[in-house]
């Protein structure tokens, strides 16, 4: 079943446009990768999904609503959840408190205590650290933490603005490994990504985007196999 | 409360010993966030965080007896005689310092720049003045029905300003709330009904006459009012304190903090602005209407910018985010220039350096706010493992052989 569907958005900041008629899907399971190079559009996609900005036009529904109009906070109930690029973890609160912000919108406590329960399993790390002050923490943490408490909100879909920006290697491998866990039990994630090589090779399906365009589209190992692509976004490492 | 009565539904060892661990962590909150938090030993915070509940409330009882007795005491080297009145002194530094409270649920806890408050202030002084001098032509109320009434009117422009301005952020927020303060002035000195530079003389006071047969609530003395503003103080700071603790006052951090993070939390953060901005507002009308009552009259001379600014020191001096800090950078503004007067006339000169060296070495105020987001820790970590009100055990059990299970499955 399609979770999300983007029909031919554009987006502009003031008269600027960001994103020019862009259209794609993500099927409910699926972990979704959207690659690109600095300024490409990336989070500027992830914003319009999550409501934080308002496309000048096209589309956007998710599972089977219209929800192109519908207010950010709104659009967490009804599943959609962020790891805002650059963590955007709440840095004068302790990781609890944090956690705790993340199932603002929810009222069921018993779902609520499951979902730390997930959540601490994911991350033992954030499970010891509890009482630390969300700035304290390092860049891995702080990652784990922005995914963890995106997780609160128990979404559907998990959108993830360059999980491994700015971690060290060992950490990439560790977050995109969880991240694959998170899919394995149930929660379809959208990811956008500089760092191709594990984005996709964990992606069913992936998206090369080009100053706002979509460019390439395939599954994870076709994209990974093209030579252009190759040479662009992969790097000689 | 405890999670350690009752039977355990865990299933193995090594979940009980998780359990105990967690539970280290969870009941003493504030001593393991004092004991990270090392550098600093035995700071004001952490030192109140170590008394017990008997304690702190004996020293809040005593604090408070005191700040009742303090215009009757007049303590030596603290009073601001011969140059000015004590009792007047203390009415205008409880009014500050209500000023500041509520200008601190805008700037501190919602992290929203207000550098209009003063508006709001003038607002709640010209409803008091309206309603109550013979020098209005409106109808006449009684004086104390005019502070519930001046707080409605207050809030209602706090909605009607903060509804177009709360969608600027930062700099242009503060930018355009600096135009309210004068936008009040400018109506008072044009709408005819508002009297201008004139003003309204003899606004009304609370009821009462002493022994002697004169009024209790009088101009001169400032006394009555300073025990009656102090009194709203009290009242305030309970219900602030509770919104603090609250959903609302959580989702205010999370606005300070990161405003787009809040807002993909699920928080409703323009509602919660719009909040912030209305109960601000009518704390500040609720002191404009006493200021009104006790000095008895009101005219467009008294309300300017550069007021609106020492409200703003006020909040940031104590300590943005911390309603003790705001008391005491609001009494601190008031009581400077009343006791030194010799320096009073270069005040604004005085709070400017003092706010640059405060920014210097402790630039989170006198009274930094982590210390009131204790609270919300120890909620949080309430709401997390303790209380899930009976239904299933306590939500820490589970939470743990939840957690367990899924640890053991991955
Ligand atoms: N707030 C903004 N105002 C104006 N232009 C912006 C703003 N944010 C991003 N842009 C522009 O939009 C384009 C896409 O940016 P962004 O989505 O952040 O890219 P990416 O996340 O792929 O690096 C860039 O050209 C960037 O300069
Ligand atoms: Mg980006």
């Amino acid at each position: 079943m399609t979770l999300l569907e983007l029909d031919n958005v554009s987006v502009h900041y003031g008269r600027i446009q960001a994103i020019k008629d862009m259209s794609f899907t993500v099927e409910e399971g699926e972990i979704v990768s959207l690659i690109g190079a600095n300024g490409a559009g990336k989070t500027t996609t992830m914003k319009t999904i999550s409501g934080l900005l308002n496309p000048s036009a096209g589309s956007i529904r998710f599972a089977g609503k219209d929800i192109t109009k519908m207010k950010a906070h709104i659009r967490v109930v009804q599943g959609i959840s962020q790891a805002p690029e650059g963590r955007g973890v709440f840095p004068g609160m302790t990781v609890l408190e944090n956690l705790d912000m993340g199932a603002f919108g929810r009222k069921d406590r018993s779902g609520m205590a499951t979902d730390i329960a997930r959540v601490f399993a994911l991350f033992p790390r954030l499970e010891e650290r509890q009482k630390q002050l969300g700035g304290t923490m390092s860049g891995g943490e702080q990652q784990m933490l922005a995914i963890g408490r995106a997780l609160m909100s128990n979404p559907k879909l998990l959108l993830l603005d360059e999980p491994s920006m700015g971690l060290a290697p060992q950490f990439i491998r560790q977050i995109f490994k969880i991240i694959t866990e998170i899919n394995s039990q149930g929660t379809t994630v959208l990811l956008v990504e500089q760092n191709a090589n594990q984005a996709l090779a964990r992606a069913h399906r992936a998206f090369v985007l080009e100053t706002g365009e979509i460019t390439h589209s395939g599954t994870g190992k076709e994209l990974l196999a093209n030579p252009a692509i190759k040479e662009a976004y992969l790097g000689v490492g | 409360m405890s999670m350690t009565d009752g039977p355990t539904p865990l299933s193995s060892a090594k979940a009980a010993q998780s359990a105990a661990d967690r539970e280290g962590l969870t009941t003493a909150p504030g001593a393991s966030i004092a004991g990270r938090r090392g550098k600093k030993p035995g700071s004001l915070g952490q030192r109140w965080n170590a008394l017990s509940r008997q304690q702190q409330w004996c020293f809040l009882i005593i604090v408070v007896v005191l700040a009742y007795l303090l215009p009757v005491i007049n303590p030596p080297i603290i009073t601001t005689e011969p140059g000015n009145n004590f009792g007047l002194a203390c009415f205008d530094m409880a009014r500050f310092a209500l000023i500041a409270i509520g200008l601190n649920v805008v700037i501190g806890y919602a992290g929203l720049l207000d550098l209009g408050y003063v508006a709001f202030f003038a607002v709640g002084a010209y409803v008091s003045a309206m309603l109550t001098s013979p020098d209005s032509a409106f109808l006449k109320i009684p004086y104390l029905w005019t502070i519930p009434v001046a707080m409605a009117v207050t809030m209602f422009f706090g909605v009607i300003l903060g509804i177009p301005t709360l969608r600027l952020r930062g700099d242009y927020l503060a930018i355009v709330t600096l135009g309210f303060g004068e936008i009040v002035r400018i109506l008072a000195t044009i709408i005819p009904a508002m009297k201008g530079q004139v003003g309204f003389q003899s606004v009304g006071h609370p009821p009462g006459t002493a022994a002697d047969g004169n009024p209790i609530f009088t101009n001169s003395n400032g006394v009555p009012w300073y025990w009656l503003i102090l009194t709203v103080i009290i009242i305030v700071l309970l219900l602030v304190g509770n919104l603090e603790r609250s959903r609302v006052g959580r989702a205010w951090v999370a606005i300070r903090e990161d405003e787009d993070a809040a807002e993909i939390m699920g928080v409703p953060t323009f509602k919660y602005k719009v909040w912030a901005f209305a109960i601000g507002a009518s704390i500040g009308g609720l002191s404009g209407a006493l200021f009104s009552g006790q000095v008895g009259f009101i005219s467009n001379q008294r309300f300017d910018v550069y007021t609106s600014i020492l409200f703003v020191a006020a909040v940031v001096l104590g300590g943005a985010g911390n309603k003790v800090g705001a008391i005491v950078g609001g009494a601190l503004v008031s009581y400077i220039p009343l006791r030194f007067t010799a320096i009073a006339e270069y005040k604004y000169l005085i709070f400017g350096i003092l706010l640059v060296v405060i920014m210097i070495f402790r630039s989170q105020g006198l009274f930094p706010a982590r210390q009131k987001l204790l609270a919300y820790g120890r909620d949080a970590v309430k709401w997390m493992f303790k209380r899930d009100d009976g239904e299933h055990g306590t939500g820490a059990k589970r939470t743990t052989g939840t957690a367990q299970e899924k640890g053991a499955q991955a």
